[in-house]
């Protein structure tokens, strides 16, 4: 896999993810334990953008 | 070890720095919306300045825009949210993190920080210990009781999210902190200059261990510029048989720069999660051309909580001349961070930075590591006086050893010091930040 495509599929992947955990954090509204995690793996889910996605978008 | 596993992140430390400035722009137009839309003490500012979010379209806008400075952030945080003031960026509940900064300069500033930005912390340390060769097999110590200042906590974190095994060595006095890296086989440290220097003569003085012989192969200093200095990097690098790297960073801003295994004589800023600026300290110009010294300005572009945004560091730096060896694109600040705006001062009308009397004592073998140096006035009169200390084992070269320190620091700072020497063992030690600078002037009327 070529680089640019490498980095497009590792986007589109940190982009489900970031859906998955938003939602994850949706729905778990009242269980404090998944809301909560949710919401930490969304920051570390950030931290991909910075890394990647943020390329992206130059 | 492959190319591969050379960068934290080779897209972003090897992107042409062209495109590393589109995204510092783009990255900087976010940030800065961000803190006009969510932030009455940053709206207000932009606002009396004449400028918003709508009138950057590059990087040489960016200069226009007003500077913020620690002195403003102490008014700020007297105001509601308590208590961080207006400055804050996010609903309280929403922040995960205190820090305060040390209050050297005066009134302690509160740093507020949500877990996205302690995550970034982290990151930005992992871009620092990777560059520096830590790697999952490293068993990282850390001498350092972790509190309400930021230090060494986010090189913890970021230790752990290279897989590193981490040790911290915070509650145990220095001689057991020696027995505990040597018990473990410890493979790196982290520290302040001055603490790897006394570790290392209690190590050798009062339990008979070689340091050097212990097994850690890297430290990673902070909070002091020593790293930088030559003689002071050389000396560490001899106590412990071990390569020295310089970071810095600071509570208010992050971690912004460092040293690659390459130690080319300067450090890498993060070109990817800061805009540095440098500033003519005369003319308020920006320096973009290698040689010039000037000060920081700098900007935290992914920091949300209480975001850092043209921020006038202090910290004296120049541009370096050429590349790193190592492949980064990200820019060079030649020597570290060679001094601080507050701290450079002119003795009879020379300018003087403190650091230089450093470089200076400790290149000079037989003297101990630890020296005091103040400024003072005697009527109209300023003297400086150097305190030394004289290795025991150099007792017999004293007056060999004044007259090269004498000359060596005439031929360095132009200026003529008052030397004293002091029995070995009984200058301070210190563990965090030295106070080994007093500027005594400033107490007394002319």
């Amino acid at each position: 896999m070529t680089g640019e495509k490498l980095i497009q599929d590792m986007e589109s992947r940190i982009q489900l993810m970031k859906k998955t955990a938003e939602e994850l954090k949706i729905l778990g509204e009242n269980i404090p334990a998944v809301e909560r995690n949710a919401a930490r793996i969304l920051a570390s889910i950030k931290m991909l953008e910075i890394n990647i996605s943020h390329y992206l978008q130059i | 070890m492959t190319d591969k596993q050379k960068y934290w992140n080779p897209i972003l430390e090897k992107l042409p720095f062209e495109k590393l400035q589109e995204l510092q722009l783009k990255k900087f137009k976010n940030i800065f919306q961000w803190a006009y839309e969510n932030s009455k003490f940053h709206r207000d500012l932009y606002n009396n300045a004449g400028i918003t979010p709508k009138d950057i379209h590059s990087l040489d806008h960016i200069s226009r825009i007003p500077k913020v400075e620690k002195s403003m952030m102490r008014d700020i945080q007297s105001k509601e949210p308590f208590p961080y003031g207006d400055a804050l960026c996010v609903p309280v509940e929403e922040v995960t993190e205190f820090r305060q900064t040390s209050g050297t300069t005066g009134q302690p500033i509160y740093q507020p920080d949500t877990w996205q930005d302690w995550e970034w912390w982290s990151e930005s340390w992992a871009y620092i210990l990777w560059a520096q060769g830590y790697r999952p097999k490293d068993r990282v110590f850390i001498p350092f009781g972790y509190n309400i200042f930021v230090a060494f906590w986010a090189g913890h974190y970021a230790a752990e999210k290279i897989g590193c095994e981490v040790v911290p060595g915070g509650v145990l006095d220095t001689k057991a902190r020696i027995l505990k890296i040597k018990e473990l086989n410890a493979t790196a440290l982290m520290g302040t200059p001055t603490y790897m220097l006394s570790m290392a003569e209690t190590a050798r003085d009062q339990l008979h261990i070689d340091p050097s012989k212990l097994g850690i192969s890297k430290i990673t200093c902070a909070g002091e510029p020593g790293a930088s200095i030559p003689s002071t990097k050389k000396r560490i690098e001899n106590a412990w048989g071990a390569k020295v790297y310089d970071h810095a960073g600071a509570t208010e801003i992050g971690a912004w720069s460092f040293e690659c295994t390459e130690q080319p004589g300067g450090m890498h800023v993060n070109d990817a999660l800061f805009l540095i600026e440098i500033e003519d300290i005369e003319t308020g110009k920006i320096i973009n051309e290698p040689g010039k010294k000037g000060k920081m300005i700098i900007t935290a572009l992914d920091r949300i909580a209480q975001p850092c945004i043209r921020f006038d560091s202090k910290d004296i730096i120049e541009w370096a001349e050429d590349p790193c060896p190592c492949g980064r694109t990200f820019r060079l600040i030649k020597g570290g961070v060679v001094g601080r705006s507050d701290d450079i001062t002119k003795v009879k009308g020379v300018l003087l930075a403190p650091s230089a009397v450093e470089e200076v004592v400790r290149g000079i073998k037989g003297l101990g590591d630890e020296y005091e140096f103040i400024i003072d006035k005697k009527g109209d009169t300023e003297i400086l006086i150097l305190k030394v200390e004289l290795s025991p084992e150099a007792a017999e070269k004293k007056q060999n050893i004044e007259n090269q320190l004498a000359d060596q620091l005439r031929l360095k700072t132009n200026l003529r010091y008052n030397i004293e020497f002091h029995k070995y063992g009984t200058l301070p030690r210190y563990e965090v930040k030295a106070k080994r600078f007093k500027d005594l002037r400033k107490k007394k009327p002319n």
